[in-house]
């Protein structure tokens, strides 16, 4: 079998090598601001730029949802980070058609599903949070073109998984 | 499985090796260990046709169906 790209698929593992570290210390950030709202509640979310007033107490409450929601999406994203770098294993090893990669793309496929329904959930949160007095903006839109890219992801874990059940036929032909 | 081969019997009637057949028809002994074994999934016309050829026999020769119990489940493509 033809060698893949080396030089590509070393800075791909090292690229997903350094997803893995931020999408861990951005998690034990927003963990650690989380913490910190619970003591200093005047501090942190002054700022964050809550201002004092009507709208406070529902805003407050929409973030440090936010916070949780945040920190539930690491090990999501932590899961599909891991099984990216060890599919790009397989590849680096010459032998990338295995079961084993069928599997771990239909798992990325899954818990990218996870990651969209937290998307959604932020959406929820902001629309609750916020008031007429102060609204929550994160910058939140609905993009149709992520659903299309969870939907790529059951379809190309599909034909992983017909690709590499039609090798494992062609392997045991004379 | 339901196909019983039955290659070790002709070899044997036409007085050959295996490495002979292999070296005769251009596949690897490997190939032929596999298939002699049982443990090929299938086989291609043009390996069944080229080991006919040099065995001088039929492909009922060489192959037997012998059905079990769970025939049927085996061969049914999903």
């Amino acid at each position: 079998m033809q060698r893949p790209n080396g030089g590509a698929l070393r800075a791909t593992r090292a690229l997903l090598r350094v997803l893995i570290a931020l999408n861990l210390g951005l998690g034990v950030a927003i963990a650690a601001m989380l913490l910190a709202s619970l003591f200093a509640e005047s501090w942190v979310f002054g700022a964050l730029g809550v201002r004092p007033g009507a709208g406070r107490a529902a805003l407050i409450a929409g973030m440090r949802l936010m916070a949780v929601i945040g920190i539930a999406s690491v090990p999501l994203a932590h899961l599909v980070l891991t099984r990216l770098r060890d599919v790009v294993e397989t590849v680096q090893q010459g032998d990338a058609f295995i079961s084993l990669n069928a599997t771990r793309l239909r798992t990325i496929a899954w818990t990218v599903l996870g990651l969209e329904a937290l998307h959604l959930g932020v959406w929820a949160v902001v629309t609750m949070a916020s008031s007429r007095a102060q609204g929550l903006d994160v910058g939140w839109e609905f993009s149709p073109t992520r659903w299309l890219a969870v939907l790529l992801l059951f379809v190309l874990a599909q034909v992983f998984e017909e690709g590499t059940r039609m090798r494992e036929d062609l392997e045991g032909t004379v | 499985m339901p196909i019983i081969v039955k290659l070790d019997d002709v070899l044997y009637a036409r007085r050959m090796t295996l490495t002979e057949l292999s070296e005769r028809i251009g596949i690897t002994l490997a190939n032929l260990s596999i298939l002699k074994t049982g443990k090929a999934r299938a086989v291609r016309f043009s390996t069944l046709s080229a080991i006919c050829r040099a065995l001088e026999c039929q492909p009922a020769d060489l192959l037997e169906y012998a059905p079990g119990p769970e025939d049927g489940e085996e061969d049914r493509d999903e």
